[in-house]
């Protein structure tokens, strides 16, 4: 077939472009993956006692797993268009990790010094980023479909992007079930493990980001 | 040798056309999708001198992406750069199925696309993408050959099928997908 022949036929019935194709597989991606880990928590772990529900903690858990799940979905949005410049998108991750690390600070600065360090680490600092990132799995694996669809041209970045992204739902889905109190270790150990979660995308992503 | 120094569209007449594929005008995709062609030729052959058979094939699959991901465009994305995106995808694709390492850690010079010239007179295929679409699956096949060989309607083609129009629509969109797949070697 000419490629003037090709052309015909793909311009032939093209119609307009698809609107909105990034928002339409994210977000169903972010539906799912929110889902898997709260439904997973609640089941696996269990939920937080009653007292907790409305203190501080567990808002301040939410918010910052939202937070990052919208920052991470702009990063990976724009990841997913070929020559789209991500520099905003990256600098907004980064703005939701320094805005949580300041309210931890900010806690732990407002303790008496002694209570620090074991306020930091609670009870369960070394399970819990495992917790965020096992949770993460399932939207990791609907968030790479997703950008499967689209057209990542710099995959491991893309892979990367779809990690924080499935990290925070995860997160999102731990602080149902987590009962730590301290909004230092929130800012510590949830990011180490959507950190990981991270890192288990971009590695993943040269190789399922193919299309 | 075609004179190739006053071939050079604008990149202005190129968006014009664009925009108005991308809001669903078929006749200025079709003119957008020829010049996007010469243009990938000259680009392609500047970077493929190695393997000059080819750049035909590479051409019709980077076209064949871009329409298949016409919806990752957005206004702000100058149109050059996001064709130069793809293509060099599908080439790193193409290098790395061929096993050429050495090609992976290649830098590939930003050349300003507003030079490169456009190359009209096509090359020849390996493929035969004629052939690809004919080993489609049957509902597949129908719905692309309706549509867009013989010219019918969404509406036509589904009276024609018995299927829906939103299944003819799916169908076909699957079947430029499968034939994007089928191209990878």
């Amino acid at each position: 077939m000419k490629t003037e022949q090709l052309i015909d036929l793909l311009a032939r019935g093209a119609g307009p472009a698809q609107p909105a194709l990034v928002a339409r597989r994210l977000g169903p991606a972010a539906c799912a993956g929110v889902l898997a880990s709260a439904a997973i928590a609640l089941g696996g772990i269990g939920p937080v006692p009653a007292a907790m529900v409305g203190a501080a903690a567990l808002w301040i858990k939410l918010a910052y797993g939202g937070a990052m799940a919208l920052a991470a979905a702009w990063l990976a949005g724009r990841l997913a268009r070929p020559a789209a410049p991500a520099g905003a998108a990256a600098a907004g991750v980064l703005l939701v990790v320094g805005g949580m690390a300041l309210v931890g600070t900010a806690n732990l600065l407002g303790m008496p010094a002694a209570e620090r360090l074991p306020a930091l680490l609670g009870r369960s600092w070394a399970s819990c980023p495992w917790f965020v990132v096992g949770l993460s799995l399932p939207a990791l694996a609907t968030a790479l479909w997703a950008l499967r669809g689209l057209a990542p041209t710099r995959p491991r970045l893309a892979g990367f992007a779809a990690g924080l992204f499935a990290g925070a739902l995860g997160a999102l889905g731990y602080a149902l079930a987590c009962r730590e109190i301290s909004p230092a270790f929130v800012a510590v150990w949830y990011t180490v493990g959507i950190g990981i979660t991270a890192l288990l995308g971009a590695a993943l992503g040269p190789r399922v980001l193919r299309w | 040798m075609p004179d190739n120094a006053n071939q050079n569209e604008p990149e202005s007449g190129l968006r014009t056309l664009w925009l108005r594929a991308q809001a669903g005008d078929e006749a200025a995709y079709r003119e957008a999708l020829l010049l996007i062609a010469s243009r990938l030729r000259g680009f392609l052959r500047h970077r493929m001198q190695s393997a000059p058979d080819d750049v035909e094939d590479l051409v019709q699959e980077t076209l064949l992406a871009l329409h298949l991901q016409r919806g990752t465009y957005e206004r702000s994305l100058p149109i050059g750069a996001w064709v130069v995106a793809i293509a060099r995808h599908k080439l790193v694709d193409l290098w790395r199925r061929r096993g050429r390492r050495d090609a992976l850690h290649e830098t590939l010079d930003d050349v300003d696309e507003a030079l490169l010239v456009a190359e009209h007179e096509e090359g020849g295929t390996r493929r035969d993408l004629e052939k690809l679409l004919l080993a489609l699956p049957v509902a597949q096949r129908q719905a692309i050959w309706l549509t867009k060989v013989d010219g019918l309607s969404v509406a036509e083609a589904a009276a024609r099928t018995g299927a829906s129009p939103s299944a003819i629509k799916v169908q076909v969109h699957r079947g430029m997908k499968r034939l994007a797949d089928m191209v990878k070697d």
